[in-house]
């Protein structure tokens, strides 16, 4: 063993910059893998097993206590499908006039419970404090972020027209079961409106087997009894956040940079192997038995392999922190823990040199089998009859000897040639794909993001919340608005639950009024915006989940008033619950219904916050903020973006120059040989450079079109976000070449260090080497 | 032709209080000589005495330390890495013991190789590059690679290859070292041949038969210096 071990690292020693060049291709693969890894395990894995933990409700259910017995709830949850159910548990509210940093004034879902420790379904984490024990209790629902509002603690709350509370615990439930528990006795007294039943199902993993099961589990209670059910598929949704709507660019991503890294750790590490089968062959014939050749090279290879993947696990744990950091911003997180889970490092320190060693044992195995003369054969001289006639042709053209030898060379050597045009073919490919994503993904945040000057939401005073109620009306408060200097545009806002025929749940509609927004007219992929009474908009999820598609006819239903309304445009993206009608509609179903807020665009330059004083100091009532223009997102997903495309195009930058770097280095025999015969340093340059150009040239040109029609396949089929073909045709031509272009330079730039090193040596030093 | 060192002739070669040292160790030192026009010369010496480096000097593929070294007239220490490109070019060609073909190039490209590199149109090229294999006796083994030639075949392609800008010196290390017997006496007449006609030759080896079958002059080395000079009656 201790000589495989000598041999293998003089031979590491002696090919430094190979060895170099292997550990930083894994590096920087390890990088990008456990950045992958890591963004799309964290978009699910650490709500489930947060929502694991604490036996998460697939189903918060409300109940209207007159439509309902106990009884018959209880009967209710053990029907098949439930797998384990808790409740009823009566729900109220207590209005918190005043509230507390980190707690805003407002509604609190109160509901009465006994300790939930141990409970079969929902066992909110007590984060501080103890659970409440008698009545005058409370225990809040906190977002857990790492800091717990311990000052809380003690704190008595007076609630118009309720006891007296002091909260006595702090808990965050990931289920968001309620804002705040009471003992079961406390309940009567916050003027109980609903009963809760918490479920966990045999089946939930989709929303049609959510659905199915809450029609199972109410199949027998009256009509009308179940208020609302709360799924977990929606709180995971919320979980993931900013990230939701980029999780099909960030699976992309991951699996892209997954398989082009494998590929071309696969071909540095096997084009080493095969530019190695000379010394393969000398090894043999000095005595070393196959399996010790097969040793020395596996170790060669494992040692750059080993430090690449520990130094790119740390590179990617650093680098992985403020990208999740970024993409999970202002996302309720509760107990779940979003950071590098443990499993991606491990798979990554031991995968990326697995990975290295595979690909060495291949083209190794193949050496195990050659004898010494054929593997020093097979790492000097080729076939008889390879690319003869090519030669012939090449060697009797017009062109500059070195230049023809340069063509030439690419048909004498098929193999490394294939490494090579592989190499590049990988790179360009990787970087016309990741680029094509890129201008994607900006043009798709730049519909997200408001367009022209700073956008204000003027949200309407809601007494129930503490807030002032505005001294005019609904259209005096419009004109207020409007009227202030710099307003430049104003639509009104009412968000209201509806019934869709043929649906039980409700559905929550944008209904607007005013000016319309161009942003939103912009993110219209398929058909048109709203142009009058009786139209929607929606997004493609919303679409699909009710079966409905552009053209298609259908009716709204409110508090007994229906009217019919035609589906007229699809917007890009969005969940669920996104869809848009215009006011008349409105009025339709709910005549005395008023705006709750009111967006306004201002011009550019205008003073945002000199707006917003003025329009409070001529109506309390009004509260204006600055809406999110989306470019945090923007931000956010152009950094991801340009990581990922940065390590990709490093990644398969350093395949492309390994590979040319060896065929160079291999060829200094005969380099040093032209020279003897009268080639001048320049037209050793030439030739070398030559030699790649072509390869280097036809690898880009293939590379080119793949990368487009990978990019092309991508981005019709992500699923919840449908582009338009504006955002589909990113390509310019002047791109195209500088891509095509970028595959050449940089097998270009691989030979060329090479190429000057042996255009500088001096001969006898060349072939006294050799 | 004459074999012996001819005064009358003019000087090819000349080297100068040429030394060549390697870090601590000394290659050569101080060594004088001339070849005139038209003299086989063979150098011999125990390995490491610094014959092969004589030779590198000579062809301008390694720089003295000190010293100068004159060929055809031309100061190679005068000349940059691309005057020495061109210098070799025309005025010398090499024929190695591992002859030193270019394994991507068929026997007719190798030959035509360096007459390309000065810009011969490639079909005058070839055209010489054929007379010359011809002459060798291996026009038929034209389009082989250098894998698929026996020793004597290779070593015939690198004699043609290093005739074929007509050099005025023609420069063998080791030129029999290996052939088998029957190889190497082919080369050896091949040799004789070309002297004779005029080719001057400075041949490096640790053969005393081919010394004494090929050259008129013999340059005995030892310690990187010229130990002894002996004119030579060739045998046959």
């Amino acid at each position: 063993m201790s000589a495989v071990w000598r041999a293998a690292r003089a031979a590491v020693r002696r090919r430094r910059l190979q060895s170099v060049v292997i550990g930083l291709v894994v590096l920087c693969s390890t990088t990008t893998v456990l950045l992958a890894l890591g963004l799309l395990d964290a978009v699910s894995a650490p709500f489930d097993q947060a929502f694991g933990r604490q036996h998460g409700a697939h189903v918060v259910a409300t109940y209207d206590p007159a439509g309902v017995s106990a009884a018959g709830l209880a009967e209710a949850a053990r029907r098949p499908g439930v797998q384990a159910a808790e409740g009823p548990f009566g729900q109220g509210s207590v209005k918190v006039v005043k509230g507390w940093p980190g707690f805003p004034a407002g509604t609190l879902k109160v509901v009465g419970r006994a300790d939930p420790a141990g409970a079969a379904v929902d066992r909110p984490a007590l984060l501080a404090g103890r659970w409440a024990a008698a009545p005058g209790e409370l225990v809040l629902d906190q977002d857990y972020t790492g800091l717990v509002l311990r000052e809380l603690l003690g704190t008595r709350i007076d609630a118009p027209g309720s006891p007296p509370l002091t909260v006595v615990g702090l808990a965050t439930s990931m289920s968001r079961s309620a804002d705040a528990w009471v003992v079961p006795e406390q309940i009567g007294a916050l003027h109980p409106d609903a009963v809760q039943m918490l479920y966990r199902f045999a089946a939930a993993g989709t929303a049609p087997e959510v659905a199915a099961a809450v029609d199972g589990v109410t199949a027998g209670l009256p009509a009308g009894a179940l208020v609302s059910a709360q799924s977990h598929l929606t709180l995971k949704e919320d979980y993931a956040g900013t990230a939701r709507d980029y999780l099909p660019f960030m699976t992309l991503f991951g699996a892209l940079g997954l398989a082009v890294s494998v590929l071309i750790v696969g071909n540095v590490v096997g084009g080493a192997v095969v530019s190695g089968f000379r010394h393969i062959g000398v090894l043999k014939a000095l005595g070393f038995t196959p399996n010790q050749v097969v040793g020395v090279y596996l170790v060669m290879v494992s040692l750059p392999a080993v430090a690449g993947a520990a130094l790119g696990t740390l590179a990617g744990g650093l680098l992985a922190e403020p990208v999740l950091d970024a993409a999970f911003q202002g996302v309720r997180r509760g107990t779940a823990v979003v950071g590098i889970a443990p499993w991606v490092s491990v798979a990554c320190l031991l995968g990326m040199p697995a990975l290295a060693l595979l690909a060495a044992l291949v083209p190794a195995l193949r050496a195990h089998r050659l004898s010494a003369a054929q593997a020093i054969s097979a790492g000097s001289a080729p076939r008889a009859g390879r690319g003869l006639a090519v030669q012939r042709r090449l060697g009797g053209s017009r062109l500059p000897r070195p230049v023809s030898l340069g063509l030439g060379h690419p048909f004498a050597r098929p193999a490394r040639t294939a490494l090579t045009l592989a190499a590049v073919l990988l790179g360009v490919t990787t970087v016309t794909l990741t680029t094509g994503l890129t201008s994607t993904m900006v043009a798709y945040s730049g519909t997200q993001a408001a367009a022209g000057g700073p956008e204000v939401v003027v949200w309407v005073g809601r007494p129930a919340f503490g807030e002032t109620a505005p001294r005019l009306g609904d259209r005096e408060l419009e004109s207020l608005v409007r009227s202030r200097p710099g307003v430049t545009r104003v639509t009104a806002h009412a968000v209201v639950d509806v019934r869709l025929a043929g649906f039980t749940q409700p559905d929550t509609v944008f209904f607007q009024r005013g000016d319309d927004d161009p942003g939103m007219a912009a993110q219209v992929v398929s058909g048109r915006w709203l142009a009058g009474p009786g139209e929607v908009v929606a997004a493609p999820q919303f679409l699909k989940q009710h079966g409905l598609a552009v053209g298609d006819r259908t009716s709204m239903e409110l508090e007994g008033r229906r009217t019919p309304v035609t589906v007229v445009g699809e917007l890009i993206s969005g969940g669920g619950d996104r869809m848009w009608s215009a006011w008349p509609t409105l009025a339709a179903l709910a005549p005395e219904a008023v705006p709750v807020n009111y967006q306004v665009q201002l011009a550019p330059g205008t003073d945002v916050q000199a707006f917003a004083d003025a329009v409070r100091a001529a109506e309390p009532g009004l509260y204006p903020l600055p809406a999110d223009t989306g470019n945090t997102a923007t931000t956010t997903v152009v950094t991801f973006a340009s990581v990922f495309t940065v390590l990709l195009t490093v990644v398969a930058a350093l395949g492309v120059f390994h590979t040319v770097l060896l065929n160079t280095r291999e060829r200094r025999r005969d380099l040093g040989m032209l020279k003897a015969v009268g080639m001048t340093p320049r037209q050793v340059t030439v030739m070398t450079v030559t030699s790649v150009a072509v390869p280097g040239t036809v690898a880009g040109l293939a590379g080119v079109p793949l990368g487009i029609a990978g990019h092309r396949l991508i981005v019709d089929h992500v699923g919840s976000v449908a582009f338009p073909e504006s955002m589909k045709a990113v390509w310019h031509p002047a791109g195209l070449v500088l891509l095509v272009l970028a595959g050449v330079a940089i097998a270009a730039l691989g030979a060329l260090p090479p190429a000057r090193s042996a255009a500088r040596l001096t001969i006898a030093e060349v072939l006294h080497n050799e | 032709m004459t074999t012996d060192h001819d005064s009358a002739q003019p000087v090819v070669v000349r080297l100068d209080g040429v030394r060549k040292e390697y870090g601590e160790a000394t290659a050569l030192d101080g060594v004088s000589l001339e070849i005139r026009a038209g003299e086989a010369v063979a150098v011999m010496g125990p390995s490491g005495c610094g014959k092969s480096t004589l030779l590198n000097m000579v062809a301008g593929l390694d720089r003295p330390t000190a010293g100068t070294v004159r060929v055809a007239g031309e100061d190679l220490g005068s000349l940059n890495e691309t005057g020495l490109a061109l210098f070799r070019r025309r005025q010398v060609g090499m024929i190695f013991q591992f002859f030193n073909l270019i394994d991507d190039l068929p026997a007719l490209d190798n030959v035509a190789l360096s007459a390309q590199l000065t810009g011969t149109p490639a079909r005058q090229a070839r055209r010489r590059a054929l007379e010359l294999l011809d002459e060798l006796g291996i026009a038929d083994r034209r389009d082989a690679y250098p894998a698929t030639l026996s020793g004597g075949e290779r070593q015939r392609v690198a004699v043609a290859r290093a005739l074929m800008n007509r050099p005025a010196l023609l420069l063998a290390d080791e030129p029999t070292g290996a052939l088998d017997s029957r190889a190497g006496e082919q080369v050896m007449d091949l040799l004789i041949d070309l002297n004779q006609i005029g080719q001057t030759l400075l041949i490096v080896t640790h053969d005393p038969r081919l010394a004494t079958r090929c050259a008129g002059r013999l340059i005995e080395f030892a310690d990187g210096r010229v130990a002894r000079e002996s004119a030579l009656e060739r045998t046959s």
